[in-house]
C-alpha cells in the first residue's frame, strides 16, 4: 500500500539480495563467514530442576570475537536455552520464540511449558530445512516437571536425561557418561555441568573462555554469569604504552552537545 | 577475493570514562585501486550516537540511507532519539531479515546513553549481535586491530587518552593492511561535546 | 624424472669445466618434476599454495646520463602488509641492476644465478658481459621453466661497452628492449608519471626526482605498493644509490598541509 508500509516490514526473511548475491558469487566472489558460536553447551536434570551450562567463546572462521558473550538465553521466567551454530541465528529464533511464549502466557494467563517452546521451535527451525543453523539444548520446569530436550538445526528433537551440543559436545559428553547419575544434589549437579563445559574449554578450540551456568527449579532459577573462569588473563603490560611520535591532526571540529532539559511547562503557560 | 576486500576498511570504537570514541580510515578503494582518499565511514544518527559501517561500500551506504529513514520515523513517532541499544537492536533485525541475501557489511555502533553511560556493539553481516565492554573493531585490517587494541586498550581513559589511542591503534593497524588507511577520521563523545578530527597518517 | 636444460645453456666453453670444481654452478638448476596425470592441474594448486607476493612497483629508463631505475619496497600477502622495506633493486655486480616483481624468491633466487654466470662470463673472457648477454642468459632459463609455476617480471639495467643497456625479462619468456619501462601492480600509475615527464636529455637530478615521483604516485594509488622509494642511477663507472625516501614523508613533502584552526560551532545563544 504505501511506501512506509513497504519499508518498515512486518517481519519474516526478506530474499531481495539472493540474486545479485547469487551473481556475485558465480564471478567467483568469496561468501563472507559469520559469527558462529563453535561451542559447548549442555545441560542435565538433577532432583530438583535441571541445570544448563554454556562456554563463552564466539568465533569468525579463526579469530576469537567476542570473549564473554551469552549463549544461555532466556526463553520464559521458567524456561531458558542454550545457543549453538550461527550466532545470528541462534539470538533471532530464541528471541521470536520467547516473545511468542510471552504473548502465549498474555493469552491464557498461565506459565510457559517447555514442550511448547519444543515445538514452536522445531516448527520454525523444520520449515527452513536446516539452513537456519541453530543446535538448541532447551531446559526448564513447569506444571509437569523438570525437562531438558536437544533441537538439531533440521528440526529434529531428544528428550534425554542429560545432552550436550556443539562443538565441543563430545568432550562434555564424556565427562557425563562416565558421572552422571540420577537423583544428584543441587551442588553436584552445577559442579558436574561446570565439568563438562571445562572439558569442552580445555579439549576443543572452538569453545573457550568463561562458564555460564543456569539452574532451573520449581518456581525459581539462579543464572550463574560467568560462574567459573578457568583460563584467566595471564599478560598484563606492567606499564602503560608510550608513542613516539603524537599523532599528528589535520583538522578538528567541536560540536558542543547541548544539556537535555525536561521543559516542565508552568500551569498558566496555557493562558490566553 | 572475499567481497569484504573489495573496498577495503577499517572501523574501531573504544570506551573510556563516561566518553568513547569511533575511528574509521579514510580510503576508498576497488580491490588494489585506490579512488578515494576523503571517504566517510562513521556516520552521526543523533547527537550522541554514532554508526560506522564496513565492508562493501554501496551495501554500506544504502543500510546507511534505511537506518536514518526507520530512525527519523522513530523520531516522529516518540518525540525523542533512540537509545543505543534500541537502535543496535534495529540494526540487528534489519540485517537479520536479509539472513539468506545479506547486505555486505559489518556495522559498528557507539553511543552515550541518557545516563551517559557509553554503549559499543558490533555485528556480522546477518545481525549477530557483539556487545564489548572495552573495544570493538571491524574491516579488513580486523585482524591486526584486535592485536593492537588488546594490547593498548586500559580501562576509564579520559577523552584525551582515550584518542591518542584509537589514533595510535588505527594508524599500526592500516599500516599493516593494503586495503585501509590513507589517513585516520575520529570522533570522541563525551557527555558535553563531538570533537571530530581528521588525522595525517601515511598515504601509501 | 626431472627436466634436462642442458641443452638451453649458452655454450661458452670453460676452462677445466670438466674438472668439477665448477659442478653444480655452471649447470641451470634442475628441478625434480613431479609424476602426475593432470601436470597442469597440479602446477594450478601448487601455484596458490604459494602464491607469490604480486604488489609491485619498479621502474627503469635510459636517458642522456646512464639509466636510471627505482622501485618501492613493500611486500604483501593478500592484504597483509608482511613488509615494508624489501630490497627489490637487486645488485647483479657492479654495472648491472636486476629489479624485483612477482614471486620475491623466484627474483632473488635466479638474480642470484644470474650473478654467478655473470662472474663466470667474466672469468672465461677476461670482459664484463654485456646487458644484452646477461638479460639472455635469463631470458633462457625463464623460457626452460615456462610454464611451470615461476613468477618473475624483471628488468636488467647496466653500463656495457655500448653504453646503457635495459630489458625487460619475464616468466612467460618474453624478453624486450627499451628505453623505458615499469613492471607490477603499480606500473599503470607510474607510467603515466612517467611518460608525461620523461625526456632524453635530462641531468642525473632530473631523472631522479622523475623516477622517485613516479614511484610516489604509484604508491598512493596502488594498494599493494608502498614503503620507502628508493632510486638508482647506473653511468659509466657502475651503479650508485641516489636516494630512499619514506613515502610517507614524500606525500607531505609533495603534497604539505597546514594544521587547521579547530573549528568550534557556535552554540545557540539562549534568550536571543
Amino acid at each position: 500500500m504505501s511506501q512506509a508500509a513497504i519499508d518498515v516490514p512486518k517481519g519474516g526473511f526478506s530474499f531481495d539480495l539472493c540474486r545479485r548475491n547469487d551473481m556475485l558469487a558465480k564471478k567467483g566472489v568469496q561468501q563472507p563467514s559469520y559469527r558462529k558460536t563453535g561451542t559447548t553447551i549442555v545441560g542435565l536434570i538433577f532432583q530438583d530442576g535441571v541445570i544448563l551450562g554454556a562456554d563463552t567463546r564466539a568465533t569468525e572462521g579463526p579469530i576469537v570475537c567476542d570473549k564473554n558473550c551469552e549463549k544461555i538465553h532466556y526463553m520464559a521466567p521458567n524456561i531458558y536455552c542454550c545457543g549453538a551454530g550461527t550466532a545470528a541465528d541462534t539470538e533471532a529464533v530464541t528471541d521470536m520464540v520467547s516473545s511468542q511464549l510471552q504473548l502465549h502466557r498474555y493469552h491464557t494467563g498461565r506459565e510457559s511449558r517447555v514442550v511448547t517452546a519444543l515445538t514452536l521451535l522445531k516448527k520454525h527451525l523444520f520449515s527452513y530445512q536446516g539452513h537456519v543453523s541453530a543446535a538448541l539444548v532447551l531446559g526448564g520446569v513447569d506444571v509437569t516437571g523438570p525437562h531438558l530436550h536437544t533441537i538439531y538445526p533440521h528440526g529434529s528433537t531428544d528428550t534425554l536425561p542429560f545432552a550436550t551440543m556443539g562443538s565441543g559436545s563430545l568432550a562434555a559428553m564424556a565427562i557425563f557418561e562416565s558421572k552422571y547419575k540420577e537423583g544428584l544434589t543441587r551442588d553436584e549437579g552445577i559442579k558436574l555441568v561446570t565439568e563438562a563445559i571445562c572439558s569442552g574449554i580445555f579439549n576443543d578450540l572452538g569453545s573457550g573462555s568463561n562458564v555460564d551456568v543456569c539452574v532451573i527449579t520449581k518456581g525459581h532459577k539462579e543464572y550463574l554469569r560467568n560462574h567459573l573462569s578457568p583460563t584467566p588473563r595471564t599478560y598484563v603490560s606492567a606499564k602503560d604504552y608510550t608513542f613516539s611520535k603524537k599523532t599528528e591532526v589535520l583538522l578538528t571540529k567541536i560540536i558542543p552537545l547541548t544539556e537535555k532539559v525536561e521543559v516542565i511547562e508552568a500551569g498558566d503557560a496555557m493562558e490566553e | 577475493m572475499s567481497i569484504f576486500e573489495y573496498n577495503g576498511s577499517a572501523l574501531i570504537a573504544m570506551v573510556g570514562k563516561n566518553c568513547f570514541a569511533i575511528a574509521s580510515d579514510r580510503r576508498l578503494g576497488v580491490q588494489l585501486q585506490t579512488v578515494a582518499t576523503d571517504f566517510k565511514r562513521i556516520n552521526q544518527v543523533h547527537d550522541r550516537l554514532f554508526i560506522g559501517i564496513s565492508g562493501l561500500a554501496t551495501d554500506a551506504q544504502t543500510l546507511y540511507q534505511r537506518l536514518m529513514f526507520r530512525h527519523k520515523l522513530y523520531q516522529l513517532r516518540e518525540e525523542r532519539d533512540m537509545k543505543p541499544e534500541t537502535f543496535a537492536s534495529l540494526v540487528s533485525a534489519i540485517l537479520y531479515e536479509k539472513r539468506f541475501g545479506p547486505y555486505f557489511c559489518q556495522p559498528v555502533i557507539a553511543g552515550l546513553s541518557d545516563e551517559d553511560r557509553p554503549f559499543i556493539c558490533t555485528m556480522d553481516s546477518i545481525g549477530a549481535k557483539e556487545l564489548a565492554k572495552d573495544f570493538v573493531v571491524a574491516g579488513t585490517a580486523s585482524e591486526s586491530l584486535y592485536g593492537a587494541c588488546e594490547a593498548m586498550f586500559k580501562p576509564d581513559m579520559e577523552a584525551e587518552e582515550l584518542f591518542e589511542i584509537v589514533s595510535q591503534a588505527l594508524f599500526s593497524s592500516v599500516d599493516r593492511d593494503c586495503l585501509s588507511g590513507w589517513g585516520g577520521h575520529v570522533f570522541v563523545v563525551t557527555p558535553t561535546e563531538v570533537k571530530e578530527r581528521i588525522l595525517k597518517g601515511r598515504m601509501d | 624424472m626431472k627436466l634436462d636444460t642442458s641443452g638451453l645453456e649458452s655454450a661458452a666453453p670453460l676452462v677445466g669445466a670438466s674438472s668439477g670444481f665448477l659442478d653444480g654452478f655452471a649447470d641451470a638448476p634442475s628441478f625434480e618434476v613431479p609424476t602426475t596425470n593432470d601436470f597442469d592441474g597440479f602446477q594450478k594448486e601448487a601455484i596458490q599454495m604459494v602464491k607469490p607476493a604480486k604488489g609491485t612497483t619498479t621502474l627503469a629508463f635510459i636517458f642522456k646520463e646512464g639509466v636510471m631505475v627505482a622501485a618501492d619496497s613493500r611486500a604483501s600477502m593478500g592484504g597483509y602488509i608482511s613488509s615494508q622495506s624489501v630490497k627489490k633493486i637487486i645488485e647483479i655486480n657492479p654495472y648491472m641492476l636486476g629489479t624485483m616483481a612477482g614471486g620475491a624468491a623466484d627474483c632473488q633466487f635466479w638474480h642470484r644465478n644470474l650473478g654467478i654466470k655473470c662472474r663466470l662470463h667474466e672469468l672465461a673472457n677476461k670482459r664484463r658481459i654485456s646487458v644484452t648477454g646477461a638479460s639472455k642468459l635469463l631470458a633462457n632459463i625463464l623460457y626452460s621453466y615456462r610454464g611451470m609455476g615461476l613468477s618473475v617480471g624483471t628488468m636488467i639495467a647496466g653500463w656495457d661497452e655500448t653504453g646503457p643497456g635495459l630489458y625487460y625479462v619475464d616468466s612467460e619468456g618474453g624478453r624486450l628492449k627499451g628505453m623505458r619501462f615499469s613492471v607490477g601492480s603499480g606500473s599503470p600509475y607510474a607510467y603515466g608519471v612517467l611518460d608525461n615527464g620523461y625526456r632524453y636529455d635530462m641531468s642525473v637530478e632530473e631523472a631522479a626526482e622523475l623516477a622517485r615521483r613516479a614511484i610516489y604516485h604509484a604508491t598512493f594509488r596502488d594498494g599493494a605498493s608502498g614503503g620507502v622509494a628508493s632510486v638508482y642511477h647506473v653511468g659509466p663507472n657502475g651503479w650508485k644509490k641516489l636516494s630512499g625516501d619514506d613515502v610517507g614523508e614524500l606525500h607531505y613533502h609533495y603534497y604539505p598541509v597546514v594544521q587547521g584552526a579547530v573549528e568550534q560551532e557556535m552554540v545557540e545563544v539562549a534568550g536571543a
